[in-house]
C-alpha cells in the first residue's frame, strides 16, 4: 500500500502543473454550466434537468457559426480571437434561446398552476428528451468536428506545464464571463431583483419586482453561460446530440459541492471537481476518476450538507 | 326462338369461358405468389459514432443481393436493402451498443420471413443479440465482430464470422509493435467496450510475452461516440502517457474515441508510436480528429480481405447511389461475402413447402457445411463459428500530409502481412 502511494505520488509530483492546467480548464467549463443550475435553483428551488441540452445546443450554435464563416484555412492572431468570440456569442444566444424555451414551455405553465415540484422534474426530463432527440434528428447522430478557429499549439510553458491555446481560451473566456456575472448580480438592478426573488419571491413581488421577468432573465443568463460552455467543449471534442449529459451531470455535482444556489460556490465546486478529476488519473485508472470525484462529493455532503459555501444566492453574489 | 337459344348458348358459353378463365388467372397468380419472398437482414450501427461501419456494409449487402438475383437462379425472392432508404424489416440499427443489440435482435427475429442476418457488426451488440438469434435459429454471419469470447467453447454456433477473432489480431498486433517496431514500453488503453477491452487484453498479454513492459488503462466510451463516458478524461491521460516515457500507445476501441485520444495525444506533444486495431480502421477516423494530420503515422491492423479488391466489385459498389468509396469502405467486401454465402446456403436448404422456421434451421446447418470462395478468400466455418483457414493480418499506417480540416484521405501502404 505504501509503495502504491509513493510511486503514484511521485507521478503526481512530476506532472502536477500539467494536470492542474487541464483540471482548471475542465473546472471552468463545469463552473459555467453549474451557474445555470445554481441560478435556477436559487429563484425556483428546482433543478433544471434540461440544462444539459442547453449546453448541447450552444455547441451546435457555435459549430454552425464557424462552419458558415470560416474558410478552408485556419486563422491566427486577432482573426482567431474574433472567430472564437463569434462562436461563443452565437453559442450563448442559442443557449439562452433554448433555456428560455424550456422555461416558457416546461416550467412557466406549471408555475402558473402551482404544480407540485415533482411535476417540474418530470416536465424538465421530458423537455430534455425532446431536445436531445430533436438535435439527433436534425443534426445527425454522429460526432461533428468543429472547424478550427485557431491552431491549437503550446501557447506558453508554465512551471514545466505546456499550456495549450485551447486551455487558454477556456480560462480567459470563463474568467471574464464569471467576473462580469458576479458584478452584474451584485451591483445591477436586475441582479438585485434576482437576489430578491431568491430570498423571498412573494415579498419581492410585493416590492414591485416582476417575478416572471426575473425568472426569465435567470434562465437567459444560465442558458448563455451553458451555451458558451458547450461551444468550448465542442472546440476540443466536437458536437453530438448526447454531449450535454456528462458535463451537465458533473456541473450539477459541482453546484452541489460548492453549495447549490451559491454563484461563487458553483465556481469553486467546478474548479475543485475539475482539478480532483484531473489529478486522480495519477492514482487510479481513468475509468475510475468519476468514482473519486463523486466520492469526494459524498464526503463533503456528509460533513457539510449545504456544500462548501452553503446556499445563499439571495444574500450574496 | 332459335335466335334466343343461340343468344342463351352464347351467354352460357361466355360465362363458362369466364368461369374457367378466372381459375386459370387465379392459378397463374397463385403460382406467382407461391414464390416466397425472404429477407436477409442486417444489424449494425447506422447512427451514432460508428455509423460509417454500417453504411459501408449495407451497400456491400445490396450489391450481393443484386448479384445473387442475377446469377444464382434463386427459387425465391430476396428483398433488396435499398441502402439510401432501407426497405422495411431489412436494417436494424444497434448503434454498436450492447444495450441495443438485444432489442434489435428481438425485432428482427419477429419478422416471419427473415431467414438470416449479416452482422451484428460490433462485438458488444453481438454479445447481447446472440442468445436471441440463437433461440430463433437465425444464422448470423458477421463481417466484423471479432471478440474472441463470441466463439470460444461454442459448437454448431448460429454465430459465424468471416474475419479472424481478436485473439489472432491482438497477438499479431503485439508482435508487430514489440518485435518489428521494437517498442518495449507500451501504454495499453481500451474503451471499456466488449470489443475494445477484449482486444486490449489479448494485446497486453501478448506484448508482455514478447518482452514489453505495459501499463493498462481504461477510457470509457465517451459521449462523443454516444457512450456515457466523459470526454475530459482524454487530456489528463494523454499527459500521463506523455510523461510516462511510453514509447508506444495501443488502443482497443473504435475510431470515434480513438480520434479523441489522438487529439489529446497531439495536444500533449506525444511523439511515440500509436496503434489501434480494426475498430479504428475507418476513413472516418480522419474526420474524428481536429486535423487529419494528427492521425499521421498511426498504425492500424485489419484482417486481410484476400488480397486486392477486384475491380468489378469496386465498380459495382461505387455505382450505387450514395455509396461510400469502396476502396476505403470498412468491411464492405466482408458484408458482400457474408450475404452471398447466406444466399447460397438458403438456396441449398430451400425446397418447396419448407416453412420459414425450418428454413432458418436448415440455413444454419448448410452454412456450417458450405465451402464458399468469396472475394475475401475461401470461407469455411468451424463448428464454433470461426474461419477454418489461417488468418492474415495486414498492418497499415495512416499517410502523412493529409492536413486541412474535413479532408478525408485514404489509408497508407501495407507494411507487411503476418499470418
Amino acid at each position: 500500500m505504501l509503495n502504491f502511494f509513493s510511486s503514484h505520488w511521485s507521478i503526481l509530483q512530476a506532472q502536477f502543473w500539467s494536470l492542474l492546467v487541464i483540471g482548471l480548464a475542465n473546472g471552468f467549463i463545469y463552473a459555467m454550466v453549474a451557474i445555470g443550475y445554481t441560478l435556477v435553483y436559487g429563484v425556483l428551488r428546482l433543478i433544471n434537468f434540461a440544462h444539459s441540452e442547453v449546453v448541447m445546443s450552444g455547441a451546435f450554435g457555435g459549430y454552425f457559426a464557424l462552419r458558415e464563416t470560416l474558410g478552408s484555412t485556419i486563422p491566427n492572431g486577432v482573426s482567431s480571437i474574433g472567430y472564437v468570440m463569434l462562436g461563443a456569442v452565437v453559442g450563448a444566444l442559442v443557449g439562452a434561446l433554448v433555456a428560455t424555451f424550456v422555461e416558457r414551455v416546461a416550467y412557466r405553465p406549471l408555475r402558473k398552476r402551482n404544480a407540485p415540484k415533482i411535476a417540474f422534474l418530470i416536465s424538465a426530463i421530458g423537455a430534455s428528451y425532446f431536445l436531445v432527440n430533436l438535435a439527433g434528428k436534425e443534426f445527425g447522430r454522429y460526432n461533428t468536428v468543429l472547424p478550427q478557429p485557431y491552431v491549437n499549439k503550446t501557447a506558453f510553458t508554465f512551471l514545466g506545464a505546456q499550456v495549450q491555446t485551447y486551455y487558454l481560451v477556456i480560462v480567459v473566456f470563463a474568467m471574464i464571463m464569471l467576473v462580469v456575472l458576479d458584478r452584474f448580480v451584485a451591483k445591477s438592478r436586475l441582479g438585485r431583483s434576482i437576489r430578491a426573488v431568491a430570498q423571498d419571491a412573494e415579498t419581492a413581488s410585493l416590492m414591485g419586482v416582476n417575478i416572471d421577468r426575473t425568472i426569465g432573465l435567470t434562465f437567459i443568463i444560465g442558458g448563455a453561460l451553458g451555451g458558451v460552455a458547450g461551444f468550448m467543449i465542442a472546440l476540443n471534442t466536437g458536437a453530438i446530440y448526447t454531449m450535454g449529459f456528462v458535463p451537465a451531470l458533473k456541473a450539477f455535482t459541482a453546484a452541489v459541492l460548492g453549495g447549490i444556489g451559491n454563484l461563487r460556490g458553483a465556481v469553486l465546486g467546478g474548479l475543485l471537481l475539475g482539478v480532483v478529476e484531473s489529478m486522480s488519473v495519477a492514482f487510479v485508472n481513468p475509468a475510475f476518476i468519476d468514482v473519486v470525484a463523486f466520492g469526494i462529493l459524498v464526503l463533503v455532503l456528509l460533513f457539510r450538507p449545504t456544500g462548501i459555501l452553503g446556499e445563499r444566492l439571495g444574500r450574496t453574489a | 326462338m332459335k335466335i334466343r337459344l343461340s343468344k342463351t348458348l352464347v351467354a352460357v358459353a361466355t360465362s363458362a369461358v369466364l368461369l374457367t378463365a378466372v381459375p386459370v388467372v387465379g392459378i397463374a397468380e397463385s403460382a406467382s405468389a407461391s414464390v416466397p419472398t425472404y429477407i436477409v437482414g442486417f444489424e449494425g450501427p447506422m447512427t451514432g459514432g460508428a455509423a460509417a461501419l454500417g453504411t459501408a456494409a449495407i451497400y456491400g449487402m445490396d450489391l450481393a443481393i443484386t448479384v445473387a438475383n442475377a446469377t444464382l437462379n434463386l427459387p425465391f425472392n430476396v428483398t433488396t436493402i435499398n441502402p439510401s432508404s432501407p426497405q422495411a424489416n431489412t436494417v436494424y440499427d444497434d448503434q454498436c451498443s450492447g444495450s441495443n443489440g438485444g432489442t434489435e435482435a428481438t425485432a428482427a427475429v419477429g419478422v416471419s420471413n427473415l431467414i438470416a442476418m449479416v452482422g451484428p457488426e460490433c462485438s458488444g451488440a453481438t454479445r447481447t443479440a446472440l442468445p436471441i438469434y440463437s433461440a430463433a435459429h437465425v444464422a448470423t454471419v458477421s463481417p466484423s465482430a471479432t471478440a474472441a469470447a463470441l466463439t470460444t467453447g461454442k459448437a454448431n454456433n448460429t454465430f459465424m464470422r468471416v474475419v479472424p477473432g481478436d485473439d489472432v489480431q491482438g497477438a499479431a498486433d503485439a508482435k508487430f509493435l514489440v518485435k518489428t517496431k521494437g517498442k518495449k514500453k507500451i501504454y495499453v488503453l481500451n474503451d471499456a467496450s466488449f470489443y475494445g477491452s477484449g482486444l486490449a487484453s489479448v494485446f497486453n498479454t501478448a506484448a508482455k510475452a514478447n518482452g514489453a513492459k505495459t501499463t493498462v488503462a481504461t477510457l470509457p466510451l465517451s459521449t462523443a461516440c454516444t457512450g456515457n463516458g466523459s470526454t475530459s478524461q482524454f487530456a489528463s491521460t494523454a499527459t500521463l502517457i506523455k510523461n510516462s516515457g511510453a514509447t508506444a500507445v495501443y488502443y482497443g476501441g473504435y475510431y470515434c474515441d480513438f480520434g479523441q485520444l489522438l487529439n489529446a495525444l497531439h495536444d500533449a506533444n506525444y511523439t511515440g508510436a500509436i496503434m489501434s486495431g480494426d475498430g479504428s480502421e475507418d476513413p472516418a477516423l480522419l474526420t474524428s480528429v481536429t486535423d487529419p494530420s494528427y492521425a499521421s503515422g498511426v498504425y492500424l491492423s485489419i484482417a486481410s480481405s484476400g488480397g486486392s479488391i477486384p475491380q468489378w466489385f469496386l465498380n459495382g459498389y461505387n455505382a450505387q447511389s450514395g455509396a461510400p468509396d469502396a476502396a476505403s469502405a470498412p468491411y464492405a467486401t466482408q458484408a458482400y461475402d457474408s450475404t452471398l454465402m447466406i444466399l447460397t446456403a438458403m438456396k441449398a436448404a430451400w425446397h418447396r413447402g419448407i416453412s420459414a422456421t425450418n428454413l432458418r434451421k436448415a440455413v444454419v446447418t448448410k452454412l456450417h457445411a458450405l465451402t464458399y470462395r468469396g472475394i475475401t478468400g475461401v470461407i469455411k466455418f468451424q463448428s464454433n463459428g470461426n474461419l477454418t483457414r489461417a488468418s492474415v493480418i495486414n498492418f497499415y499506417h495512416v499517410l502523412s500530409g493529409q492536413s486541412g480540416a474535413g479532408t478525408t484521405g485514404g489509408y497508407g501502404i501495407v507494411q507487411f502481412a503476418h499470418s
